[in-house]
């Protein structure tokens, strides 16, 4: 280090330099560019940001960068962004839902409405178009959404050369190339997890991409696993006329967030409406050789065997992260057990630059979860803050009645040991529900009983899963089932069975 | 008597408004949804070896890592350029650049 007299080196090195500098200058820019480059940092090639997966939580990420004034780029090898779930999962899903719950409504549920019906057809094609339309509707939507906010998107598959740089191999006709980045989000998502000694042809075996797209109602379908996806898809078919069966290791279906008491409701509910169940049973074998598939299953405590026929098989019992062709092997970053992604709580792999968002790494395996950790691990990156509550992340199945929840279930406030106040109130004596012929379930409040501040709420009934946004809000900030009580809800509305059951946990609802 | 009760309630939701986000210890920290318990070893490793102007960040880990204190010189103290590393001092000229300065850009 020098000690130096500040103020005359400035003025000596002005006098020394002049005109030479602004000479040298312009000789880098004109005659040696290209020629003489040596070596300097080329910082305007270097991304701010480049995120590898366009689903739910990629393609959020990258449009809140931009916002935000990071240069950003998403790579997916896709093709059509929005991932799973809007290229193979939620979307297409709920379109067969919703059009296959109107033809079952047609067909089963208009004559106490007084509309008499001609000959109702099932056009086939026509309803599967309906799906495609939506699907290609939003992830065009996505791709402009891109373009206004000006991410670079690229149709290909982004792998690691090293910790900054992202080779993109494009889709046929699509662009390749080298991407550098200041940061990087993983965002790769999961894919089904395959059966053990059953093989997934997607067209007799299927898992949830498949049965999204099968090519004719099948006259029996058994489905393994009782989860959100099986029941959803077994809803679709059975409503366009499969006999479907459902056979689910534990006793219990819906997955582990249900609330018990809404998991026994829902079963009964959907066996009303012809879907089997054969619960506490496991899957020893399912051979396609034959014209259709031959499932054989025994009781999960042993015992005898049994072989169910089925003309497809639906293999939904989870989902795993999906990482190939991402090339962790050159970055060696951390992976579990389960194959997730290891991060810390501002998603950092061991690399701080290198984050990891959605399905690909620890929590549920939700849509909305994904994009929360995609804005929050944008915000880490811009701000040096984010904000995701994991314990109020809705959860929805969309049959009918739909079921939504967020917040504990009983059963974990008890394991807790907190004590607490239940309220409930049934879409059987609510206004709205009674109009329009639709009043089964209920929406139950649990609180702490100290407090009144709320702990869960669980719906099973009508437009469940859009009700649930209010719930999410009242747990998000600390209300208490008198707040909710207290707010003044419109009439005659579905909503007003929310209210009454936030009066049923602090007090008593009116109309029941 | 009724009025009176309502009146004195008051909610137990609050009004947060603009969101003001306090300095926050930026440490890696197992995330909340990690079943594990703890970090691999290798995150605490990348942050113990990459040395920029100091570790990355403050780890707990405080046993091997190398307390830095800060880089700015004294009052009346200055860096050379002769002491950066040699991407950061200027790259040598060339006869040719040499000749473009001593001739102000007229070649």
């Amino acid at each position: 280090m020098l000690k130096t007299f500040a103020g005359s080196s400035k003025a000596s090195m002005r006098v020394a330099h002049s005109n030479g500098v602004r000479a040298a200058v312009l000789y880098r820019q004109t005659v040696l560019a290209g020629q003489f480059r040596r070596g300097m940092a080329t910082e305007s090639e270097e991304l701010d940001l480049v995120v590898i997966g366009a689903g739910p939580g990629g393609y959020v990420a990258a449009i809140k960068a931009a916002q935000l004034g990071l240069k950003t780029a998403c790579i997916d090898k896709r093709g059509p962004p929005g991932g799973t779930c809007l290229n193979v999962g939620c979307i297409p899903s709920k379109a067969l839902l919703n059009n296959s719950h109107l033809y079952h409504e047609i067909l089963h549920d208009t004559k106490k409405r007084g509309i008499e019906v001609g000959d109702v057809k099932l056009n086939f094609e026509q309803f599967m178009k309906a799906k495609d339309d939506a699907v290609t509707g939003l992830t065009r939507g996505i791709e402009t959404l891109f373009k206004q906010n000006k991410v670079d998107y690229y149709k290909g598959t982004g792998k690691f050369l090293n910790a900054h740089e992202i080779e993109v191999t494009g889709n046929e006709g699509e662009r390749s190339g080298v991407l550098k980045a200041k940061n990087i989000i993983i965002a790769t998502g999961s894919e089904a997890t395959p059966f053990p000694g059953v093989t997934i042809d997607e067209k007799k075996i299927v898992t949830s991409t498949g049965a999204i797209a099968l090519e004719k109602v099948p006259e029996k379908m058994v489905i393994i696993g009782g989860g959100i996806i099986g029941l959803e898809l077994g809803s679709v078919w059975s409503r366009l006329g499969s006999q479907v069966t459902v056979v689910e290791y534990m006793n219990a279906i819906g997955g582990a967030g249900m609330d018990a008491e809404f998991s026994k409701n829902i079963q009964r509910s959907l066996a009303k409406q012809g879907l089997k169940f054969k619960l506490g049973t496991k899957v020893l074998a399912a051979d396609p050789s034959g014209d259709g598939v031959a499932v054989k299953v025994e009781s999960a405590k042993g015992g005898k065997e049994e072989t169910l026929d089925a003309d497809v098989v639906l293999v939904a019992i989870g989902r795993r992260p999906y990482t190939e062709g991402l090339g962790l092997e050159n970055v060696e970053l951390d992976v579990d057990e389960r194959g997730r992604v290891v991060i810390d709580q501002e998603y950092r792999t061991k690399y701080p630059h290198i984050r990891v968002i959605g399905d690909v790494t620890f929590g549920v395996m939700l849509a909305h979860k994904a994009e929360e950790e995609g804005i929050a691990a944008v915000e880490y990156i811009k701000n040096g803050h984010g904000h995701v509550n994991y314990g109020v992340i809705p959860s929805v199945m969309y049959t009918h009645p739909e079921v939504a929840w967020v917040g504990m279930t009983e059963e974990q406030v008890k394991e807790k040991g907190i004590a607490y106040n239940v309220g409930k109130f049934p879409f059987a004596a609510n206004s709205r529900a009674k109009t329009n012929l639709d009043t089964e379930g209920w929406v139950k409040f649990i609180s702490d009983k100290e407090t009144d501040r709320i702990l869960g709420i669980h719906i099973m009934g009508p437009n469940a899963g859009e009700m649930i946004a209010e719930g999410a809000l009242a747990i998000e900030y600390g209300a208490s089932s008198e707040d909710i009580a207290r707010t003044c809800h419109a009439h005659p509305t579905l909503s007003e069975a929310f209210k009454e059951a936030a009066m049923a946990t602090y007090g008593k609802a009116i109309h029941f | 008597m009724r009025a009176s009760i309502v009146a004195r309630r008051t909610p137990l939701i609050k009004f947060l408004g603009k969101r003001v986000f306090p300095a926050a210890d930026h440490s890696p920290r197992v995330h909340s949804q990690d079943p594990h318990g703890s970090l691999p070893s290798s995150f605490v490793q990348y942050r113990l070896n990459a040395q920029q102007h100091g570790p990355l960040s403050a780890s707990s880990s405080a046993g091997s890592r190398r307390i830095t204190g800060s880089i700015a010189p004294a009052p009346g103290e200055f860096f050379s350029r002769n002491d950066l590393p040699p991407r950061y001092r200027y790259a040598p000229l060339d006869e040719l650049e040499m000749e473009a300065v001593n001739s102000g850009g007229a070649f």
